[in-house]
């Protein structure tokens, strides 16, 4: 039963898609109203969105990165460590 | 210590239960029990008094019991992960894995009501060897050469522990296990934070663990993620609280594991390189070392243990199921596991500080702690950290798990077993009840909570974050495919840059060392027999007969002791372990 509920979210994912949309707008109209005395601790703090903009950056960003890393010289063929019988089960 | 200050110990009922654990099988117990010494030990904890245990052994105080409140909410939840992780392994027939884990969790709490070095290491100690097993319980090749390199570390470490407790002993004159001054630390003492920091997984000395645990058996990486790091979060919280090099390395673990666990390709794999990430924040908050930051180590620690044994175990059951934990292999079992689908997704939105979720209201102590000691850049890096773990553990694991595919990649895969699901259950409600209803948490953290987590601005600022990267997660899906490769990491340099300090060893030194033995044998060893033959028959002849034929009998003794060394070094090590731990028995029984 579940599965199936799972299932008809995934035929609906373009209705999804459209309601996270108005999620992301609706989090940056809360910010508007959010009273923002005493977080005086960092300039992002007082600037509406900031947050927002920070989290698409930093995920855009990190992606890049990592994947940059990865593909330029930490990732091996699986094989890379392998010796003879590690396939193995013991005993 | 008496025999009731013994049983008063809340190890002590996990020792003996995984001593009696192949008769309790035998006897169709071993099921209840594994729920029923959790159940013990979470009462027991509560009437701890303030110090027992006090033994006095060759001149040596050893302290085995010291309880305040920074030690309470790790036995409270180290005894509350063991009856969740009970309930959840109690499909598994083996009574030896069930063994090593009992040792394993009761250890953990030995480390934390230990008062001394001495009996903290020995306990410390305990806790390396007893998880090796349960790396190899799985029973492949290749975790049996990962759990051997495990124990070399966790060896080595034990070591750097060791020498900086003697020569902290030389300098202080008593092992006493109490907070250490950064103004006053010493060599010794630095190398003592290093023995616990290998434990903790700092970079560059944590790489045993996303090595180790993800060859671990299904139950056993359950256990392992709870107690090894964070038995050495609390004895850093301890000992080290308000060292500057924490506060740095601590952040760069947030940002290093999540880095991994975009990357990674392997289910538990970035699980476990997530717990690197994880474990910073509260190494971090140690150093800051405020009261609201060390509130923070605690509290962060608690939900930690829950939320990332529900990956563990909601993981571990697809491979229970599935044989399988790659995302590349997986896909599209949204259908056929839906039960671990929601369970494994609760804990991905509690470990990425949803509201409502423990995540919520521990991760954000700890950055308020770093705002208002005014270090903005490790709370920036911090905050970075959760923009990756949402985007890594949050919604990349479960998506390439259970959608990704249009079909189920294993069309024949099963829900998981039913006590998996229970353990599951259990975890799941305690991250959302903490996210409900924060004080249960914040009444048992060591310092007085002033924080209050639903304010307006972290709400919107949570939110925000949350949302934007979900929707760069929408944007690079394309990217983030995982690809079936592996990624090199600092165990490179023992796995491969060694090999030729491996082949020298293996190559002209054991030459060397052969024709030693050689001519030892040839020269030393055949006179020394011919002698011994002369004796031999003397002996046989001449004095057994006369008295009661005793060098037959040792003979006979001598061939089944060699039947018992079968040259395997699990047996030996367990054979050790059997022995460290009846010692322990007889000296806290005397």
């Amino acid at each position: 039963m579940m599965g199936k509920f799972f299932g008809f979210l995934q035929q609906k994912s373009s209705i999804l898609k459209w309601l996270f949309f108005i999620f992301l707008a609706g989090t940056v109209c809360f910010d508007f109203f959010v009273p923002r005395h005493g977080h005086g601790h960092f300039f992002g703090d007082s600037i509406i969105g900031f947050w927002g903009f920070f989290g698409l950056i930093g995920c855009l960003v990190m992606i890049i990165f990592c994947k940059g890393i990865a593909h330029s010289f930490l990732m091996k063929d699986v094989d890379y460590y392998w010796e003879d019988e590690d396939e193995g089960i013991v005993r | 210590m008496t025999q009731v200050s013994f049983l008063m110990h809340p190890a002590s009922v996990f020792f003996i239960a995984a001593f009696f654990m192949p008769w309790l099988k035998k006897n169709n117990f071993m099921k209840p029990a594994l729920v029923l010494v959790p159940v013990i030990a979470i009462f027991q904890i509560n009437f701890l008094p303030q110090e027992f245990g006090n033994v006095n052994y060759l001149g040596l105080d050893l302290i085995f019991g010291r309880v305040d409140k920074l030690t309470y909410v790790f036995l409270n939840v180290f005894t509350l992960m063991s009856l969740i992780a009970g309930i959840y392994s109690s499909y598994v027939d083996e009574w030896e894995q069930h063994t090593a884990a009992l040792l394993y969790a009761g250890s953990s709490l030995g480390v934390t009501l230990a008062g001394d070095y001495l009996t903290l290491f020995v306990f410390w100690e305990l806790m390396a060897f007893s998880s090796v097993f349960l790396i190899w319980y799985r029973k492949k090749r290749r975790s049996h050469k990962a759990g051997l390199r495990y124990l070399i570390v966790h060896a080595t470490g034990g070591l750097i522990l060791l020498a900086g407790i003697l020569i902290r002993h030389s300098e202080v004159g008593n092992f006493l296990f109490t907070p250490i001054a950064p103004e006053t630390a010493t060599f010794g003492d630095y190398l003592i934070m290093i023995g616990f920091m290998l434990n903790a997984a700092v970079p560059p000395i944590h790489a045993w663990l996303a090595d180790a645990y993800p060859e671990a058996s299904v139950i056993g990486a359950v256990y392992m993620c709870a107690y090894t790091t964070k038995t050495a979060v609390y004895v850093l919280a301890r000992g080290f609280a308000g060292f500057e090099a924490l506060v740095i390395l601590g952040a760069v673990m947030t940002l290093y594991g999540v880095f991994y666990a975009v990357i990674e390709n392997d289910a538990r794999r970035i699980l476990a390189y997530h717990i690197v990430s994880q474990v910073g924040y509260m190494v971090c908050a140690v150093g800051i070392g405020t009261a609201m930051a060390i509130n923070g180590a605690c509290a962060h620690a608690y939900a930690h243990i829950l939320y990332k044994a529900l990956l563990f175990m909601g993981v571990g059951s697809v491979l229970e199921m599935t044989g399988k934990s790659k995302l590349s292999e997986l896909g599209g079992l949204y259908s056929r596991m839906p039960i671990s689908l929601i369970l494994t997704v609760i804990g991905g939105i509690a470990i990425s500080g949803f509201p409502l979720t423990s995540g919520f209201i521990s991760k954000s102590m700890i950055i308020t702690a770093a705002g208002d000691d005014h270090r903005i850049f490790i709370m920036l890096m911090l905050l970075l950290a959760s923009v990756g773990t949402f985007l890594s553990v949050g919604i990349k694991l479960p998506y390439f798990i259970w959608f990704h595919k249009e079909k189920p990649s294993v069309p024949d895969a099963k829900e998981a077993h039913l006590p998996m699901i229970g353990g599951m259950s259990i975890a799941a409600f305690f991250c959302i009840m903490m996210g409900f209803y924060p004080d249960f948490l914040y009444n048992m953290l060591p310092f007085e909570v002033t924080y209050h987590p639903y304010t307006m601005y972290h709400l919107s600022e949570t939110l925000q974050i949350i949302g934007f990267t979900g929707l760069g997660f929408y944007l690079m899906r394309k990217k983030l495919v995982p690809e079936d490769k592996l990624n090199l990491d600092i165990d490179w340099i023992y796995r491969k840059a060694a090999n030729p300090f491996k082949k020298f060893c293996g190559g002209p030194l054991s030459k060397l060392n052969d024709i030693a033995g050689e001519v030892y044998r040839t020269v030393g060893t055949r006179s020394a027999i011919m002698f011994a033959k002369a004796m031999s028959w003397f002996d046989w002849n001449g004095i057994d007969y006369v008295i009661d034929g005793s060098a037959k009998e040792t003979l006979n003794l001598g061939d089944r002791v060699r039947m018992l060394t079968t040259g395997k070094i699990q047996h030996y090590i367990g054979a050790a372990v059997i022995v460290l731990f009846a010692v322990l028995i007889i000296i806290v029984l005397v």
